[in-house]
């Protein structure tokens, strides 16, 4: 698709961004993302091929705004929602249910 | 559907999962043949970046036999076929502003690539 | 009275990320001690040290080195590392003339057993935008300022061949074993933003 993320020779997208000793991860929520995408990978529900593209229809303002593992996290939540095996309004419905819980 | 096991999973990421293809796959390019990226615009997933599309290059390698993702990425199966590493001058590509010397390899499955007249 | 709050309330992204974790465990799709796993080789077992073994054993052994060039998938594979993102491998040797920078303009495709997972600058837009655009620019805000009669040759990892760059041996190292060696192979000089070391800097430890 002639998606934003199809980034190569693109203007206006600013300087390099060099951490000096990154870590592999910058927060929990990152490390969970990473092994939920990979594990779902490994069962067979979808192809590397497919998570790709469930990537790439991330909307674009969303895209360009978004750190690499939210990308991954909408990329994954898109796969389940589209293979039917979680829906966004279950998701959804726990999300409320957790920030209920929590305030 | 198969659920990943931590007893399996050092051997898994060990094993990993290539994409290559035990296909008898006819090339349709070999090394040093001119191509011309073809002029497409899927609506679906595509590894041909924008920027490379009606560009002219050369083959550089032929890596063998592979997945195609805009086959695979829509349940379409692997549709396995030739993948190249193909090099584009860099003026080609971008225009005289580029450097004369540099050059882009871009691996581009047959499917991209038409002759060059 | 009020809650008191001892500590911040999850943010919006924790709190669902936490609830799809919790979701997929409870369906069963995913092991917990499964994604465990996952996290440490990533996290800890898998990284850049591996591929500057490669390279340190390429500089010290030309037979290697050539078999290296020939099939890196299997010439790695000799050192042990294998593996996911990295099935399918390719490594291009720096020289006097020719310079190699890797980059994935279209996603973030990083030869994952021999450097880990990539940096963050490396999956971001600026880099993937910039790489195939203009490697002579990108190479200047890494410090690296290359002569014009040097080829630069950037490869962009758009199917699932994995690009390891052999960079330069550092003058003033004959004689430094293949640990000593290692030592001077950054992550950098590995996509090829960067030279390797030379001996005795300081900024060895820059990953």
């Amino acid at each position: 698709m002639n998606g934003v993320h199809d980034f190569g020779g693109m203007d206006g997208l600013g300087p390099i961004d060099y951490e000096t000793n990154e870590p592999v991860f910058h927060a929990e929520w990152e490390r969970r993302v990473f092994a939920l995408t990979l594990a779902m990978g490994c069962t067979g529900a979808w192809n590397l091929d497919m998570s790709r593209h469930a990537r790439e229809r991330t909307p674009p303002a969303e895209y360009l705004a978004a750190s690499y593992y939210e990308i991954w996290l909408s990329g994954l939540e898109r796969l389940l929602d589209e293979t039917g095996l979680l829906s966004r309004a279950e998701l959804d419905a726990r999300v409320a249910a957790l920030r209920a819980a929590a305030d | 559907m198969r659920i990943l096991l931590a007893k399996d999973t050092p051997a898994l990421l060990r094993k990993g999962s290539t994409a290559r293809v035990a296909a008898e796959v006819p090339a349709k390019f070999a090394p040093g043949d001119r191509v011309i990226v073809r002029n497409f615009h899927p609506h679906g997933h595509t590894r041909a970046p924008r920027y490379i599309r009606c560009k002219p290059g050369i083959i550089d390698r032929d890596h063998g036999v592979f997945a195609f993702p805009d086959a695979h990425a829509h349940g379409k199966g692997p549709c396995p076929q030739h993948v190249y590493s193909v090099r584009f001058a860099a003026r080609d590509v971008w225009g005289d502003d580029a450097s004369p010397r540099d050059a882009i390899y871009i691996d581009l499955w047959d499917d991209y690539l038409d002759p060059a007249g | 009275m009020g809650k008191h709050r001892h500590t911040e309330p999850p943010s919006d992204l924790v709190l669902r990320v936490k609830a799809l974790e919790s979701l997929l465990v409870e369906k069963g799709l995913v092991e917990s001690a499964a994604l465990d796993v996952l996290i440490d080789t990533y996290e800890n077992k898998v990284g850049p040290r591996n591929g500057a073994k490669v390279v340190a054993r390429a500089w010290s052994d030309d037979a290697y080195k050539a078999r290296l060039l020939t099939d890196a998938g299997a010439a790695i594979a000799e050192l042990g590392f294998t593996g996911r993102q990295g099935e399918d491998m390719l490594v291009v040797e720096n020289t006097p003339k020719v310079h190699n920078l890797t980059v994935c303009t279209l996603c973030s495709c990083y030869p994952w057993p021999v450097l880990g997972l990539p940096p963050v600058w490396y999956k971001s837009a600026p880099y993937r935008a910039r790489a195939v655009r203009d490697p002579r620019g990108v190479l200047r805000e890494f410090g690296l300022e290359l002569p014009d009669d040097v080829e630069i040759r950037v490869w962009d990892s758009t199917a699932e061949l994995r690009y390891l760059v052999l960079p330069e041996r550092p003058a003033g190292t004959e004689g430094l074993g293949e640990d000593d060696l290692a030592k001077l192979v950054t992550r950098d000089s590995m996509i090829g933003v960067a030279k390797a070391s030379a001996p005795g800097r300081p900024e060895e430890a820059r990953p």
